[in-house]
């Protein structure tokens, strides 16, 4: 089930650990993404999945062979593709050579070289091109170029080091669900590292967020989304707000908790997990600014219900984007275009206990 | 000295660096010639031009503007004056790199603070530029220190090196002297390490860097006005004129014979060459056969050094990079006196020939390391990872990937090393025996004995023509005479 294991990697450079002890699993076909910050280890992790880095501790495993703990095995004997992140497309070679590289050291026979090369360049639109060098070729087509040149032979494993980064915004929406329909269709075991967190929720079957070297969540996008698992991953994937607080009332047959807020009232929430849900303990409550529901009218007896001021009002065609004070915090709210209310004038914000998540 | 070199070199830097000008190229070509040249070769074409009954005095006598020869050239303004022209670039290539490296945005954010023209060149442009301007400098200021022929032909023996020099030559007469030149050898070997290690720390800890990374990969080109431009080329043609002085009066001496009192020789023939031909073919033999054995040394052992410093985590390195760098800083003539010392006795190396090579390839050795070295940092690491991962072991991916890449940047290299060895006299004119003789010493010893200029001359000319043509070479394939005087520039990618 598990193509590939990572069995409490470690790996430090100088002093700081790049990768702090992590275990993870690639289901064989799936596309998973490390995502994080930079210098959160997420390169480090899949550069010893290459072999291109030694880690102090720990295993990979790929297809039942361990790559270090029986021996190391060198980069050129683990049959994997990669892509890098300024493509290193070989500048004395043709586009051609360049894809047929891997095979021509696998000696295969030429005809069938060529008829691989040629398949390759055709699925990745790079027909007619043979014959150029990279530095006539623009940076989508350079992209293109080592990405046929990871996938012409078949690898088990195909890992991607922020393939995207160097390609303007609009290049870079098209080839992420090129890229994921090219790997889907192949179904080549696949690692991607981007620090661009709606890349990884276009591209991904699996997210696993890390930071300081630790993978922090391993879930689907959506539910990395729903239910960050830490303040860091609510933080790090979309927009959120943070209201800070202290644990009132458990009110275990509705399944709910009542929060002293950091703005002084009381604010219903949904308990998540039984084990944080003990009065006084302090929390962060996290809601998206889509979560949030407006009304220019107070109700009356109406539980998570609170006045706002509009501090900042921004015009971004389909939505407005609201930056409101209750009391002093301030809350990010994405409200109808259609609304009248302007800078300084109030409104009453709905804060759903179902939408609103509870973080240590 | 330096000073000279400065005030010479800056403008022109930034007229190299920014102006567009039309046949900048060619002229910059000319410009940076002198590095390749050697320092012995222009002296004698200025005694010859600018010399007392040189072609210049003849020619205002005869015009009748002077009436007694003017002393240009003998003397310590002669001195400063050749060495200059000599060094001026290096403190040109290193100073137009800096200005060609500043982030453009740098100085435009000075010019919508306020900064005009001149005020902006002096706060924020020449400020940026000192590392790169110290780098070079470094080299000027420490060349007296290793350079003693230039000062003898000159008349000036109060220089350091050319004092170890007469001492040493004459220590066969008389031990004491011997000493003499010793001291003043590990005098100047001493001055040499400790000025290029307070410079080096400087350079370090002055090392600017900022975010941005440039807009433009050319840097900041103006178009000059008419009256610049007008200047710029009578400024730049004026010091081309000087640098082509040096290859035209070596060649007419070459090719005449009692060269006197005329403004141009009177009597043209090709004995000069005749005779380098007949009676000392040795010379040449030597010249490429010493410069051959260095480069094939250079290379085997300057290749698998620059790869360790710059590929490996070896421990050590460090030490090596620092022992090959410190190399730079020592004065030729303390290689060969120690040479000398060290070999004469104990271990009898001397006595072979192998000695001429050897202490030509430890000569040149830091400028063929630190060029590989340059080659490697430009080559992406990643380059040579994705041949691995495409299953190629690391050998494969040397030959396949790296050698090809590193090909231009170190071919450079491997010509600039032998054009170096080649002219290289302030090392080898003490280790050489009889039979040992190559072409500079030839070029010494007929200087040295006084009447057969026209043989020094000759053999001059035709070292600063092979020079030529192994330039030529480099340009083809490197990219620019300028690319090919100063190495470094080697593949881009």
């Amino acid at each position: 089930m598990a193509f590939i294991k990572i069995e409490n990697l470690f790996k430090k450079f100088g002093n700081v650990a790049a990768v702090n002890h992590v275990w993870l699993e690639v289901k064989q076909g799936e596309i998973l993404t490390l995502l994080g910050p930079s210098g959160c280890g997420k390169t480090t992790t899949l550069r010893c999945i290459a072999g291109l880095e030694k880690p102090d501790e720990g295993d990979v495993i790929i297809d039942g062979k361990s790559m270090f703990s029986q021996g190391f095995v060198p980069p050129s004997k683990r049959e994997i593709g990669m892509v890098f992140q300024n493509y290193a497309v070989w500048p004395h070679m043709r586009v051609f050579d360049n894809v047929a590289y891997g095979l021509k050291i696998q000696k295969l026979p030429k005809k069938v070289i060529k008829k691989k090369v040629a398949e390759t360049l055709e699925s990745l639109g790079l027909t007619g091109l043979e014959g150029r060098f990279p530095g006539q070729l623009s940076g989508g087509q350079q992209q293109r170029v080592a990405l046929a040149r990871a996938l012409v032979g078949n690898p088990k494993v195909l890992l991607l080091d922020e393939p995207l980064s160097n390609l303007d915004a609009k290049l870079r929406e098209k080839m992420r669900f090129e890229i994921k329909s090219l790997v889907r269709r192949m179904g080549i075991t696949s690692v991607y590292v981007t620090h661009d967190q709606a890349e990884a929720m276009v591209i991904s079957d699996r997210v696993s967020v890390m930071n300081t070297g630790n993978i922090v969540q391993v879930g689907t996008p959506e539910e990395i989304y729903k239910k960050p698992a830490t303040r860091f991953v609510a933080d790090f994937i979309g927009t959120t707000n943070f209201i800070t607080g202290e644990i009132l009332e458990v009110l275990k047959e509705r399944g709910l908790l009542y929060v002293h807020t950091e703005f002084g009232q009381k604010m219903l929430c949904k308990i998540p997990d039984p084990a944080m849900a003990s009065t006084n303990n302090k929390v962060n409550i996290s809601i998206r600014p889509e979560d949030i529901e407006i009304f220019t009218e107070p109700r009356e007896g109406r539980d998570n219900l609170f006045k706002a001021t509009i501090m900042h009002r921004a015009y971004l065609g389909n939505f407005l984007y609201l930056f409101v004070n209750i009391d002093s915090t301030m809350i990010r709210v994405q409200a109808p275009y259609d609304l009248m209310q302007k800078e300084g004038e109030e409104l009453f914000l709905f804060l759903n206990p179902e939408k609103c998540v509870l973080l240590p | 000295m330096l000073l000279t070199a400065t005030v010479f070199g800056l403008p022109l830097a930034y007229i190299l660096a920014r102006y567009r000008l039309k046949g900048k190229t060619l002229l910059a070509a000319l410009i940076l010639l002198p590095i390749v040249l050697p320092a012995y070769a222009g002296a004698f074409a200025f005694i010859v031009f600018f010399g007392k009954q040189g072609t210049l005095n003849l020619l205002l006598l005869q015009l009748g503007l002077i009436t007694k020869p003017v002393n240009f050239i003998y003397g310590l303004h002669g001195l400063v004056f050749i060495q200059a022209l000599h060094l001026l670039p290096f403190i040109v290539l290193s100073l137009s790199a800096g200005f060609t490296n500043i982030d453009p945005s740098l100085e435009e954010a000075a010019e919508v603070e306020g900064a005009g023209g001149f005020k902006r060149f002096l706060t924020i442009t020449l400020p940026l530029c000192t590392p790169n301007y110290l780098a070079g400098a470094v080299i000027v200021f420490l060349w007296p220190f290793t350079d003693w022929l230039t000062p003898l032909i000159f008349g000036q023996i109060d220089f350091l090196p050319s004092i170890s020099y007469i001492n040493i030559a004459y220590h066969f007469t008389d031990m004491y002297r011997k000493y003499m030149g010793i001291v003043s050898v590990v005098v100047s070997s001493v001055i040499c390490i400790v000025m290029f290690l307070i410079s080096k720390r400087w350079v370090e800890s002055k090392k600017y860097t900022s975010l941005s990374k440039g807009t433009t990969l050319e840097g900041r080109i103006i178009e000059p006005g008419a009256f610049k431009r007008f200047w710029s080329y009578v400024y730049m043609v004026l010091i081309a004129i000087l640098v082509l002085l040096i290859p035209t009066v070596l060649g007419l001496s070459a090719f005449s014979r009692r060269w006197a009192l005329t403004p141009i020789p009177t009597y043209w023939t090709l004995d000069n060459f005749k005779l380098i031909f007949l009676e000392s073919p040795g010379l040449l033999k030597n010249s490429f056969v010493f410069s051959g054995v260095a480069l094939l040394w250079g290379i085997a052992f300057g290749l698998p050094a620059a790869y360790l410093i710059t590929r490996t985590k070896i421990i050590g390195k460090e030490a090596l990079d620092f022992v090959i760098t410190l190399m730079l800083a020592f004065p030729g003539i303390a290689v060969g006196v120690s040479y000398l010392l060290a070999f004469w006795e104990g271990i009898p190396l001397a006595t072979l020939w192998i000695i001429m090579p050897l202490s030509l390839f430890v000569r040149r050795l830091p400028y063929f390391v630190r060029m590989a070295h340059a080659s490697y940092l430009q080559l992406d690491v990643s380059l040579e990872e994705a041949s691995e991962m495409s299953g190629a072991g690391k050998l494969r991916t040397f030959i396949n990937i790296s050698f090809p890449l590193l090909l231009k940047g170190v071919f450079v290299g491997i010509v600039m090393f032998f054009i170096m060895a080649f002219q290289e006299i302030s090392t080898a004119i003490f280790l050489y025996r009889g039979g040992w003789e190559t072409l500079p010493i030839g070029i010494f010893l007929n200087w040295h004995r006084g009447m057969e200029f026209g043989i020094a001359a000759a053999m001059a000319f035709f070292m600063i023509v092979i020079i030529f043509i192994l330039l030529l070479i480099v340009s083809r394939i490197g990219g620019g005479i300028i690319g090919a005087a100063w190495g470094s520039s080697g593949g881009r990618y």
